[in-house]
């Protein structure tokens, strides 16, 4: 075989560039930290192959602040400035006590660093959010922003069980959780492709026109969205917003459906964009990157809808579940972590342990 | 105990070793727990390039890549020795580590370059040329891929997740619910 003397030679070099195959690794946890760590278990963690890492972390932590624990994240790093070298593990829809343990377990590959000593991993703290929304840590993954509006549609989720549970009894929650099971089995979901940057596809497709959900009370409104498809990519979209609230936003997110020949809907990326939006001023939304769903697929049709808006105070806004029911939108999006986690507790302890779930909150 | 080389490790699991230093190696490795291991990592690896690396690429003719990466060798030495000084003591002897460095350097190219450039594609999706970062997605999990190669993925671990999701700026999202607790595990991965 012609390639029979380079798979060697590429073998024995890249392991004279990387010595031993114990993996390193460490927990730094800042000193004011409002979590400690108990223990820490790394299982088979491994360089498993050449230029992998293979992550399977537990850790068992202390909440020593005096505060409940909603949500956290770990930032995982293998390699600080290579793509594919860092990840993070977030646990949303906590609620831990002071005092109380809790662990974070979290399965990862990352790129093996290449360099002198052994491959090496860190687990770092990104962030803690409290039960009053307050957060701690250095948030370089942005993790305040995910985790606060993961605890936002988390409490917005229960607020409605719960009403549900007093106005329906236990037969009109225990319907609504068999049409979230159904939902959950029924949603489509395609393989899906994210290029940032330049496209590929020497087609230069056509303009197609976004149609947008709007939601009555979001603070933006978006319009004249645009993206370009050939064949089975769309690339660089771009919409405009206008801030339709009497408060500056700073962040926000647009979920974007996309629809196939076969009248099939999937949320196919969210766009979201940094701005300084005044009240009532508008902006462009753009985005350079190209989504390719698998071959064959034709996009017949887009829609937009707004996700979340995060205003310039720090305070956010989210769709109501009203909102999301009248669009339709429950049938495409996926639930909140909370809603997954509750249909979980009554998929696995039926309806009088969600309820007494519900009652913890 | 003195262990084996690495490199002579590779080139034995590959048999490309003389026949003499095949024995030596076969010998040690009878009584060595840690050189076998490794040995056999080196197998597994050697299998998992092979699988991706069968193929040469279509309409590549490797008589041709290889005279004209030994053409380059020889230009490279050529070009060296016109603007090296003339007055050396022993010319003929320091060309020879020049020429096996340089001939690895290419062969080391050929090959990383081969095997980034076969590695499949996910079912399904166009197979374009993928030089960019690219975060995928699909019912098995998230995966940041590079030059056709996975760099990072979410998934590793039991179960498949309950949601995936991506941002146009490089964030994959997958969402695993445990069995057991139902606690939620959101693991990510960034293009940058």
């Amino acid at each position: 075989m012609k390639t029979k003397f380079i798979i060697p030679v590429v073998l024995a070099a890249v392991t004279m560039m990387v010595s031993g195959q114990t993996l390193a690794h460490k927990v730094s946890l800042p000193k004011d930290s409002p979590v400690a760590l108990i223990a820490d278990d790394w299982g088979d963690s491994g360089a498993s192959r050449a230029f992998a890492l293979d992550l399977h972390v537990a850790l068992s932590l202390r909440n020593t602040s005096s505060r409940r624990i909603h949500g956290i994240t770990l930032t995982v790093t293998a390699q600080e400035m290579t793509a594919g070298g860092k990840g993070s593990i977030s646990v949303p829809s906590l609620n831990v006590a002071p005092g109380d343990n809790f662990s974070v377990r979290g399965d990862l590959h990352l790129l093996r660093p290449l360099g002198t000593g052994g491959p090496q991993v860190e687990v770092s703290l990104d962030g803690v959010l409290f039960d009053d929304l307050s957060f701690y840590g250095p948030d370089k993954l942005h993790s305040r922003r995910s985790m606060t509006v993961w605890e936002l549609e988390a409490r917005r989720d229960r607020k409605y069980f719960k009403s549900l549970l007093e106005t329906a009894g236990r037969d009109g929650l225990q319907k609504e959780m068999l049409d979230g099971l159904t939902r959950q089995a029924d949603r489509p979901q395609f393989g899906v492709q994210i290029v940032r940057g330049r496209a590929t596809n020497n087609d230069p497709g056509r303009e197609v026109q976004f149609a947008f959900l709007q939601l009555p009370d979001a603070p933006v409104e978006p319009s004249d969205g645009m993206a370009r498809i050939a064949s089975n990519e769309v690339r660089a979209p771009r919409l405009q917003v206008r801030n339709k609230s009497a408060r500056p936003i700073r962040h926000l997110e647009i979920g974007w459906i996309v629809k196939d020949q076969r009248g099939q809907e999937m949320v196919a990326a969210s766009l979201p964009s940094d701005l300084a939006l005044a009240p009532g001023a508008s902006s462009q939304v753009l985005q350079d990157a190209s989504v390719r769903f698998p071959q064959g697929t034709a996009i017949q049709s887009m829609s937009g809808f707004v996700s979340s808006v995060e205003f310039a105070d720090g305070s956010f806004w989210i769709p109501s579940r009203t909102a999301l029911g009248a669009s339709n939108l429950r049938r495409v999006v996926a639930p909140s972590p909370e809603e997954e986690r509750l249909l979980k507790i009554y998929q696995k302890k039926g309806i009088a342990g969600l309820v007494e779930e519900l009652k913890k909150f | 105990m003195k262990h084996v080389a690495e490199t002579e490790l590779a080139l034995y699991t590959s048999g490309d070793v003389s026949l003499w230093r095949r024995a030596a190696v076969r010998l040690h490795l009878s009584g060595c727990e840690a050189c076998r291991a490794r040995m056999q990592e080196y197998r597994a690896d050697q299998q998992a390039l092979r699988s991706v690396a069968e193929d040469l690429p279509e309409g590549l003719d490797w008589d041709a890549l290889s005279a004209e990466m030994t053409a380059n060798i020889r230009v490279g030495l050529a070009a060296g020795e016109c603007v090296a000084p003339r007055q050396r003591a022993t010319p003929q002897r320091s060309w020879l580590p020049v020429a096996v460095a340089a001939g690895m350097v290419v062969l080391l190219a050929a090959g990383l370059s081969l095997n980034l450039q076969r590695r499949a594609q996910a079912p399904g999706l166009t197979a374009v040329e993928d030089r960019s970062p690219l975060v995928q997605m699909n019912e098995s999990g998230i995966e940041l891929r590079a030059n056709g190669n996975s760099m990072g993925v979410s998934g590793a671990g039991p179960g498949r997740p309950v949601a995936v999701s991506a941002s146009m700026q490089g964030t994959a999202r997958a969402r695993y619910v445990d069995d057991d607790t139902a606690q939620v595990t959101i693991t990510s991965v960034y293009v940058q």
